[in-house]
């Protein structure tokens, strides 16, 4: 059976989380920084939304703001975390394993499978707000070995095609679950067409900059649309420079999401 | 109740993982202990975050996960 959600920009969750009082051992950059975040499903305070698509439970655009910003150490344990960075200089701090220090910029992406537990510290410390697009996904197994993976798009080679940056394509950063993380950077009056593995796999499409029409409705500026039991997206560009987010995944069967799905449903 | 399978729950805030049949003997909780029946002010020993926002999960373990969960 098919199903399908639109959420518009405004309609996420909106956080401005600064750095003073008892968050400040939380968000780092004490007494300027602060975090903005907006949340597609629901995450920390935001709780008024979708719980989750699929093995998605968080899509969060956020920007660091000032130099220092970011989260402190804090840990992790199962989920695969990846971010994705749009602007300015994410630095990252991982101690699973041997333990790494990172830093990435617009294009770059990593995937931290916390797996057995570690900490991590994501930090901006340049003057620039750092922008990124964070999504936890649920592990296919608990207690895996935790892993990182680091890769970069390159938007100005691979413009209007869907590039596969997560998942099991040629290239792709490997993530122990059934999800695959799509970009498509694309011109105007250009059609593109995302075919799902399965009927059991959904698509969720977020628009970061631009306007694109997707299986029939009009998405404009971090807008997005969850899609599950389609043969195919078909997906319209109608402004230059669209910049799109593909995240596929297996549509567990989750007492969740169902749940909220029934007293929403016709939402 | 007794007859009911062990549940599994993991943290929406780290990841953290709580296993009916293995409990949590390091922070206090014994072997066997119903997720119902952790008190509901109960916290994530590593993140804080509060007991309802945890997620009932149908994940198995990796190779020797399940003594890390024991010991979390």
């Amino acid at each position: 059976m098919s199903q399908s959600f639109i959420l518009r920009n405004e309609e996420r969750g909106h956080d401005l989380i600064k750095s003073d009082g008892s968050r400040s051992s939380y968000i780092a950059g004490h007494p300027d920084g602060f975090v903005t975040r907006a949340s597609s499903f629901n995450f920390h305070e935001y709780q008024g939304g979708r719980p989750g698509f699929g093995t998605i439970r968080v899509f969060g655009d956020e920007v660091f703001h000032g130099a220092g910003c970011g989260y402190n150490m804090h840990p992790h344990h199962n989920f695969a975390i990846c971010a994705f960075v749009f602007g300015g200089q994410l630095t990252h701090v991982n101690t699973a394993g041997e333990g790494m220090v990172d830093q990435l910029r617009a294009g770059d992406y990593y995937v931290f499978s916390a797996g057995s537990g570690g900490k991590h510290s994501e930090l901006s410390i340049t003057t620039e707000d750092m922008q990124a697009i964070y999504l936890w996904v649920m592990p296919e197994q608990l207690y895996l070995p935790p892993a990182y993976h680091r890769g970069h798009f390159d938007f100005r080679r691979r413009r209007n095609e869907i590039v596969m940056l997560v998942g099991d394509g040629d290239g792709a950063l490997p993530i122990p679950q059934d999800l695959r993380v799509s970009r498509l950077i694309a011109d105007r009056g250009r059609s593109f067409r995302y075919a799902p593995r399965t009927a059991s796999h959904g698509a969720y499409v977020f628009v970061r900059e631009g306007r694109i029409g997707c299986a029939g409705e009009e998405l404009g500026y971090r807008d997005s649309m969850g899609l599950s039991g389609v043969a195919a997206v078909d997906i319209d560009i109608l402004d230059d420079d669209s910049d799109i987010l593909i995240v596929e995944t297996i549509m567990i069967d989750e007492a969740n999401i169902k749940t909220w799905e029934s007293e929403h449903a016709g939402h | 109740m007794a007859d009911e399978p062990y549940k599994r729950l993991m943290c929406l805030g780290c990841g953290f993982s709580y296993d009916e049949m293995l409990g949590l003997p390091e922070h206090g909780i014994a072997p066997g202990t119903r997720w119902a029946d952790i008190p509901d002010d109960w916290v994530c020993p590593d993140c804080g975050t509060p007991k309802h926002l945890f997620e009932m999960i149908v994940i198995g373990y990796a190779t020797g996960g399940a003594d890390m969960a024991r010991n979390a």
